[in-house]
């Protein structure tokens, strides 16, 4: 049975028309156009699906959409400001840390996240906040650079 | 003569939509009337189709199109031997053959007509043991496939899929002279390329004329595959890539998007196809093989090796893909990249009723390497010299001859290993009892091709590179803008590229053996030298010069040493749309490999002989529980002859991504088996790959030898080579540490710790 409600997705108010039983990360993409999100296992295995739920990761696969009113939704689509790239953008492309890039979107989401709570992570805390994020391209030493490289960015910020 | 290129900073052309989320993947498209696809799998190993009975499915709401291979052509297909159909038909021969597809306009539709197809199977013996299988008792994967084509003059000899062997010298007599002879015998398991992004096709036909959007390394390839099996003409089969998620091999080939265009001629809509990761673990045609292999070396107690002898069988799994030069890639990997002067190995590709296997990053090689590797190490023990020392001995270096008789150009094998043991600080470390450093080498041709691009500057003077060359993610079609820039004397941002899309770019053999800046990057170097004769042309007529004295450079042409007859390149881009257009077209012929001494069903193509052969030197520090077994890899120094390095940020991202694909593939990564031939492991909690807390440090030292006859600028392949010597080296640690090789890959802590055992090593 579809469901009418709103989502709250990068500061924006989406009407929602969707079943109950959706996901988040499927009603995102196929409801909302938010196709950034990636879709890799749909078993909360790979990370590819990664957007915070005020301010926390959640893999969105597995998550229902219905449960997420009334929360505040950021996904990749948002990372920007105006037309600025977070300084996690372009350290990662400096940084050598974008190959395909379908692992990109949640890996960012999860760094993002990491320097929110933490923002001079060690390369330890760095290593655990991005291990729910599966990457079979880099070898992931080259986001590590990145993100390390984003939070002196950030910390200089006024 | 060594060369070294200026380090650039490079960030690629795709990265902005790649990082803001707005870069599109097949499985981002959605078209106007679109409907979902699903198959039907067989579900069993091996079996006959008794009955196959679709007309339920076909009464389904919303399921607008179901297929058999009775709705389509009924040919055979295949790369080195016809041995499928695009759905079974009769029997099945691997779990995640294909029976039918169906297209509805739902998933939960589609899923409720697959559902209501009755399928009935009468299950035959699966035959799962590669080596019993190439027995003469073994009953046959393939009954009859005596009459299939082959393309490559296979033997079709029981189930033996194609066969290679190395000979040189007299390895009996030699062996028998020699003062050490150790036997290995090595069993690695297969295991999976797995991409983080699933596969996904889309098709939509427009008249007579299809266009397919598909996650594939091999456009051009898709794109006759589909002629083939659906008989059409290559000119009304467009194939376009959107981003690529990912491939290590497991998207080469041929996959579904005959089975999703046959569906949308069918329902007379666009269809879409979304793997589930299930599925992409079971259905592809590109696993990695699982190999058996025996191995004896003698050796003199000088240190040096004089003989030696193999034996590889090869699991090919149901259908042959485009394995059948396997046999070849791995004896010549069980050789080696050593100085041995008699040799005999003989490899088998054999089927069984596991999942095909297929080129997935470097073929045979990480499994070949580390069994050679393993014995390498049990060589050296045997005559009590240290293992680093034996190889500097007798591993081949400039002007020496390998074993099938090519002599090797300026290589630097020797400056590797000296290279990345020196960083690793081997044999000059004081390390615990649980840890040590290994090393191996390895060795990788690089493959040429045709390859085509065209490239053309616009009135604005900005410029556009339209190429047959896919990017799977590694840079190498983002580099392709360096050349064109260097060959013009332009900015790399000046250009963009047009790419993936087989009816815009000319032919290329797509994101696979490391081989598109090798040979695509001739091809646009070539095509922006067209262009560079034309502006020197029209500034040497503007300046009264002769144009071989016009010098193209930071966005003018100029005549040499006198900047002020000089006008910028933009300007005499837009003096073109009054005279000539600013258009270049190139191509790069394969390079001739000579025509060396060994046999092969399979013929030579190419790979006998390598054309840029690249080696690597990998020392990995590992530390063991012996306890429990579990191994850790602590630091990797790899070291690496790719010649002439392009892109330093891309080529490192290769030597990384590779070692840590490596380390999974050494510790973790191994397709398990039933007793019926079905993946145990098929999904990514039960098959680990590494993940980012278990990352050491990986420190990449390229070895820069100018290569003639190779790539452009002295540059060879390098994206598949990082992939070859991880495992090896770390199963020499592991074997330090513990007492003996261990003789399975992936070498789970349960192995090692049964190694421990069995050597006494184990704390009580």
């Amino acid at each position: 049975m579809s469901e009418i409600y709103e989502l709250r997705v990068n500061g924006v108010d989406y009407p929602v028309t969707a079943d109950a039983n959706r996901n988040l990360s499927g009603v995102l993409r196929d409801e909302l156009g938010l196709t950034g999100t990636k879709e890799g296992c749909d078993d909360c295995e790979c990370g590819a699906c990664m957007v915070l739920l005020d301010g926390q990761p959640i893999n969105s696969c597995s998550y229902l959409a219905a449960q997420a009113q009334g929360r505040e939704i950021s996904t990749v689509e948002g990372l920007m400001d105006r037309d600025e790239m977070h300084p996690l953008q372009t350290n990662i492309l400096e940084c050598g840390g974008v190959q395909c890039g379908f692992c990109t979107p949640g890996m960012l989401m999860s760094a993002h996240a990491l320097l929110e709570r933490t923002p001079e992570p060690s390369l330890e805390e760095i290593k655990v906040g991005l291990s729910g994020n599966l990457c079979r391209c880099t070898g992931y030493g080259t986001i590590f650079e990145a993100v390390a490289a984003a939070s002196k960015v950030e910390k200089v910020e006024p | 003569m060594r060369h070294s290129e200026p380090m650039r900073r490079f960030v690629r052309a795709d990265g902005p939509e790649k990082v803001t989320g707005s870069g599109r993947y097949t499985a981002d498209l959605t078209l106007t009337g679109q409907l979902i696809a699903k198959f039907r799998y067989a579900e069993v190993s091996h079996g006959r189709i008794t009955k196959l009975d679709v007309s339920a499915a076909r009464e389904v709401a919303g399921v607008l199109a179901v297929l058999t291979q009775d709705d389509v052509p009924d040919l055979r297909y295949g790369d080195a031997v016809a041995d499928r159909t695009l759905f079974a038909r009769d029997v099945v021969r691997f779990e995640g053959e294909v029976i039918a597809a169906v297209a509805a306009t739902s998933a939960q539709a589609a899923q409720a007509g697959i559902d209501a197809i009755i399928v009935e199977i009468d299950e035959l013996p699966a035959i799962t043991d590669v080596e019993e299988a190439l027995t003469e008792q073994s009953p046959l994967v393939h009954e009859g496939w005596a009459d299939y084509e082959s393309g490559w003059g296979c033997e079709r000899n029981r189930n033996v899929a194609s066969f290679s062997s190395i000979s040189k010298g007299d390895a009996a007599a030699a062996m028998n002279t020699a003062d050490h002879v150790v036997s290995s015998r090595f069993v690695a398991d297969g295991s999976h390329a797995l991409p983080i992004e699933p596969r996904s096709v889309v098709a939509q036909w427009e008249g007579n004329k299809v266009t397919i959007w598909t996650s594939t390394q091999v456009p051009f390839k898709a794109r006759d595959g589909v002629c083939e099996t659906l008989g059409l003409p290559s000119n009304r089969v467009r194939v376009i890539v959107p981003h690529l998620g990912g491939g290590f091999g497991g998207k080469c080939g041929f996959h579904f998007e005959a089975h999703i265009a046959a569906l949308s001629r069918a329902a007379r809509r666009p269809v879409k196809l979304v793997f589930s990761r299930e599925e992409e673990f079971l259905a592809p045609d590109r696993r990695r093989e699982g190999i058996v292999f025996e191995v004896t070396s003698g050796v003199m107690d000088n240190g040096d090796i004089v003989a030696r002898t193999g034996k590889v069988v090869v699991d090919n799994g149901a259908y042959t893909a485009d394995a059948g030069f396997f046999p070849q890639m791995a004896s010549m990997h069980l050789a080696g990249p050593y100085k041995v002067a008699n040799v005999h190995i003989d490899a088998h590709l054999v089927y069984t009723n596991h999942q095909p296997s297929g080129s997935v990053r470097a073929p045979t090689a990480p499994q070949a390497c580390w069994a050679l590797e393993s014995h390498t190490d049990e060589l050296a023990a045997a005559i009590g010299m240290d293992p680093v020392d034996f190889r500097l001995r007798n591993c081949v270096d400039t002007g020496d001859e390998g074993v099938v008789g090519q002599t090797y150009d300026e290589i630097g094998l020797i400056e590797c290993i000296e290279a990345a043991t020196g960083a690793a600080g081997y044999g000059r470390t004081e390390l615990a009892a649980d840890e040590a450093i290994g090393v191996a080498v390895g060795w990788w041709p690089s493959f040429p091709g045709a390859s085509g691009a065209y490239v053309k500057l616009e009135a604005d003077g900005s410029g556009e590179i339209i190429t047959g060359a896919q990017e799977c993610g590694t840079g190498s079609v983002m580099t392709l803008r360096q050349l064109a820039a260097d060959e013009l004397g332009m900015d790399p941002e000046d250009f963009q590229i047009v790419y993936q899309d087989t009816a815009a770019g000319p032919y290329d053999a797509g994101a696979t053996g490391s081989q598109t800046l090798l040979n695509n990057g001739r091809a646009v170097q070539n095509a922006s030298r067209q262009i560079a004769g034309q502006l020197r042309q029209m500034a040497a007529d503007r300046f009264e010069a002769s144009p071989d004295d016009i010098v193209l450079g930071d966005g003018v042409a100029m005549v040499v040493g006198t900047p002020d007859r000089s006008v910028p390149i933009a300007e005499l881009a837009r003096s073109s749309m009054n005279t000539e257009l600013l258009l270049g077209h190139g191509s790069s012929a394969p390079v001739d490999t000579p025509v060396l001494r060994n046999s092969t069903c399979v013929g030579d193509m190419g790979l006998s002989a390598w054309i840029g052969p690249q080696f690597s030197c990998h020392a990995v520090r590992v530390k063991v529980d012996r306890d429990t077994g579990v191994a850790r890899v602590v630091s990797v120094h790899a070291a690496h002859d790719s010649g002439t390095i392009i892109n330093p940020i891309a080529a490192r991202g290769q030597i990384e991504g590779g070692v840590v694909m490596g380390i999974g593939q050494a510790l973790s990564e191994g397709t398990q088996y039933d007793e019926r031939g079905a993946q145990r492991n098929a999904a990514l909690l039960e098959y680990k790959l590494q993940t980012a807390a278990d990352i050491p440090p990986i420190h990449t030292k390229f070895v820069e030898v100018f290569t003639n006859d190779a790539g452009p600028n002295g540059a060879k392949g390098v994206a598949e080579a990082p992939n070859v010597a991880t495992a090896a080296a770390i199963a020499n640690a592991i074997s330090k540490v513990v007492g003996a090789p261990v003789r399975q890959l992936p070498m789970t802590a349960e192995r090692v710790w049964e190694h421990s055992v069995g050597n006494g090593e184990v704390a009580s």
